[in-house]
């Protein structure tokens, strides 16, 4: 099984890259064995949707890493650096991919990021669907893509 | 030489945003003032919306504590409309209430105030090796398995809440959830296995053997009777917390306040201590002896030392209390956006210990009269709340089988004044709102943090996490890891208290994303 997870509040502009790729993959069908998840700020929450999944791309906004409306696939390792002693309300995803390998009580899932840069226009927010759903289809490589 | 030295201690553990600044001369906290960095609008945002949306809009205010903000909202709404809710509807948001809290006080202890017990500072204490294997951040047994335990006990929300956090299955007259026998069932075998590692990790024992743990000499004999005692989380926290002088540090204001909470529904086989109508008592305690009665009508907030525009200098009740915020940069005398709440125009701090000591529990009543209201102590009361909550829980689900009626319509809101008065996970939590020609016209919040975090009030009086770090040894002003334990073991959430977006990281700061 494999699993799409956007994160992220569709209410703040600088956080809300990760629900408006996932009202945008709503419209369109999934691949076979994968699943849709709105991961909102779920935080430690997201777990019971990583635990046991094959395969998880997460869908969240960034900062830092790119110019504005770039669409990185990142390393999940180089997001996890990002994470605080404890998970607090910055913590979040780093802190999750963190811990990950230590708490999963099933199978570790192959974990895949895709970053969008901020502020994304609907270009950038498509281009993060497409890239969430070839990753899903585990057609493609962990690179970029802009 | 001089050894006069201010501190300010930004504090990245807590669930929010405070800043502690310390005056420290000769290695000695002589004066402490604990702010509140981020504004809170929830209040003004309430106003002139429809008398229920509190139910959707107040949960949000955190993501740690959204049952509780939402029981406060229906109960207040419960009031004005008259509202009784049927037995299992009590029950259920009882349950949901104390899954809240068995995630916060667990995730609290062991993700936030044990990563101070592996600072560098005690490298050269006995049981440091110990400490790091069980609590170093990402990777401490205890650490990990406080994680996972957590994410299967709040399944119990998500079956009866739909969702955690951010529910709003909680409204006037009962709750919407309809709970089937399985779903019950399901419930209670997360609670089940949640017991069986709290007892086998954490106490070393069974929930009855702890509950006979009655005073303080007595707690000295359980840690000693075995190794497995010994050997648990808490038995463990205790002999390191002991080494490392966690006992002799944070004693506060040493008086105490509490909301209640968790009624007992009608028919139940849960008995109060004491014999009173709600599980966790409210009261008003000074000292670890002197409990009496609460009388909602003595609850102000100062707002001298906050900014927040002056009304005419003295507390108010919260029916009467604003929020105007006031920050120009030239009044003096304010450091804080958090409030400055008082029982009776005293500072009193409140969460597990202080629901202990106003239930007269007689082990948490001998502790403080022994030792006082230490960090060591603040922080077991903390871990071992799930001990009492445990048991109440397991009943309620099991007689919500039997009694399956969650909900009884209220009608229409009508206009009106209400209250609604419940212990979250940080303790006393208020919701005080009116509802005038179908719209809320006021809110005002009163959250636990502002209780132990307040800032001066308007006689000058400092709050109990103030008064808590007087007189606190800083052995290492580089390093004053010390604060750190006092702060963290009130369990700070600026989160409610000041609330607000998290805006203007540094530049070249790398974030992924933002809300979590």
């Amino acid at each position: 099984m494999t699993r799409i997870v956007c994160i992220g509040s569709r209410f703040r502009a600088e956080d809300a890259a990760g629900p408006r790729v996932y009202d945008r993959l709503l419209g369109e069908a999934l691949p076979p064995g994968v699943d849709l998840v709105d991961g909102g700020l779920a935080g430690l929450g997201l777990l019971r949707f990583v635990d046991g999944a094959e395969r998880v791309v997460f869908v969240d906004q960034v900062s830092g890493f790119g110019r504005p409306g770039d669409v990185l696939a990142l390393d999940p390792g180089d997001a996890a650096l990002a994470a605080p002693p404890s998970p607090d309300h910055g913590g979040g995803l780093p802190y999750l991919l963190r811990v990950l390998p230590g708490v999963c009580e099933k199978t570790v899932p192959r974990v895949s990021v895709v970053g969008v840069e901020g502020p994304a226009d609907e270009r950038a927010i498509a281009r993060a669907a497409a890239l969430a759903m070839e990753l899903a289809a585990g057609a493609a490589a962990d690179r970029g893509a802009r | 030489m001089d050894h006069r030295l201010s501190l300010n201690v930004p504090l990245n553990r807590v669930e929010g945003d405070l800043e502690i600044r310390a005056e420290v001369d000769d290695g000695v906290v002589t004066d402490a003032r604990a702010c509140g960095t981020l504004y809170r609008g929830f209040e003004t945002m309430m106003v002139g919306r429809a008398a229920l949306d509190g139910l959707v809009i107040t949960p949000r205010i955190c993501g740690m504590c959204s049952t509780a903000h939402l029981s406060a909202a229906a109960r207040a709404l419960d009031m004005i409309a008259g509202a009784a809710p049927p037995p299992s509807a009590v029950r259920i948001r009882n349950v949901a209430l104390m899954t809240e809290q068995l995630q916060s006080d667990l995730r609290q202890m062991f993700l936030m105030f044990t990563a101070d017990l592996v600072n560098e500072r005690y490298a050269r204490a006995p049981l440091f090796e110990e400490a790091v294997r069980r609590y170093e951040p990402f990777k401490g047994r205890t650490v990990l398995d406080t994680i996972r335990e957590t994410r299967k006990v709040l399944e119990i929300l998500v079956i009866v809440g739909g969702q955690w956090p951010h529910s709003s299955f909680i409204v006037p007259g009962g709750v919407v959830s309809v709970l089937s026998p399985t779903d019950l069932m399901q419930c209670r075998l997360l609670l089940r296995g949640f017991r069986d590692w709290y007892e086998r990790r954490v106490l070393g024992c069974p929930l009855g053997r702890w509950q006979d743990v009655r005073t303080a000499a007595g707690l000295d004999e359980w840690l000693e009777e075995s190794e497995a005692h010994r050997d648990g989380d808490l038995g463990f926290c205790l002999r390191y917390g002991r080494s490392i002088g966690l006992d002799r540090m944070g004693r506060g204001v040493e008086r105490f306040v509490s909301f209640g909470s968790l009624d007992l529904p009608d028919g139940t086989g849960v008995q109060a201590r004491g014999g009173g109508s709600r599980l966790v008592p409210a009261g008003f305690a000074s000292g670890h002896d002197q409990v009496r009665g609460f009388d909602e009508r003595k609850v102000t907030e100062h707002v001298a030392s906050s900014w927040f525009a002056d009304g005419d200098g003295d507390g108010r009740h919260p029916m009467q209390g604003e929020t105007r915020p006031y920050a120009t940069g030239q009044e003096s005398g304010k450091y804080s956006w958090a409030k400055a709440p008082r029982y009776e125009g005293l500072a009193a701090e409140t969460g597990p210990l202080a629901e202990a000591v106003i239930a007269r529990d007689p082990l948490f009543v001998d502790l403080v009269r022994r030792d006082g209201a230490s960090a060591l102590v603040r922080a077991i009361a903390r871990l071992a709340r799930a001990a009492e909550v445990i048991p109440a829980m397991e009943a309620w689900l099991a007689e919500s089988a039997a009694d399956p009626v969650f909900y009884r319509s209220p009608g229409e809101i009508p206009d009106g004044e209400g209250s609604g008065l419940v212990e979250a996970s940080r303790g006393a939590l208020g919701h005080w709102l009116r509802v005038e020609r179908g719209a809320i016209s006021h809110y005002q919040i009163v959250s636990p943090t502002t209780w132990n975090a307040s800032p001066r009030d308007g006689a000058g009086a400092r709050g109990p996490m103030e008064e808590a770090l007087v007189g606190t040894t800083v052995q290492d002003a580089a390093n004053p890891v010390e604060l750190g334990h006092v702060v963290r073991s009130f369990d700070p959430c600026l989160v409610c208290t000041v609330h607000a977006l998290r805006r203007g990281r540094p530049a070249g700061h790398r974030t992924v994303g933002l809300g979590l």
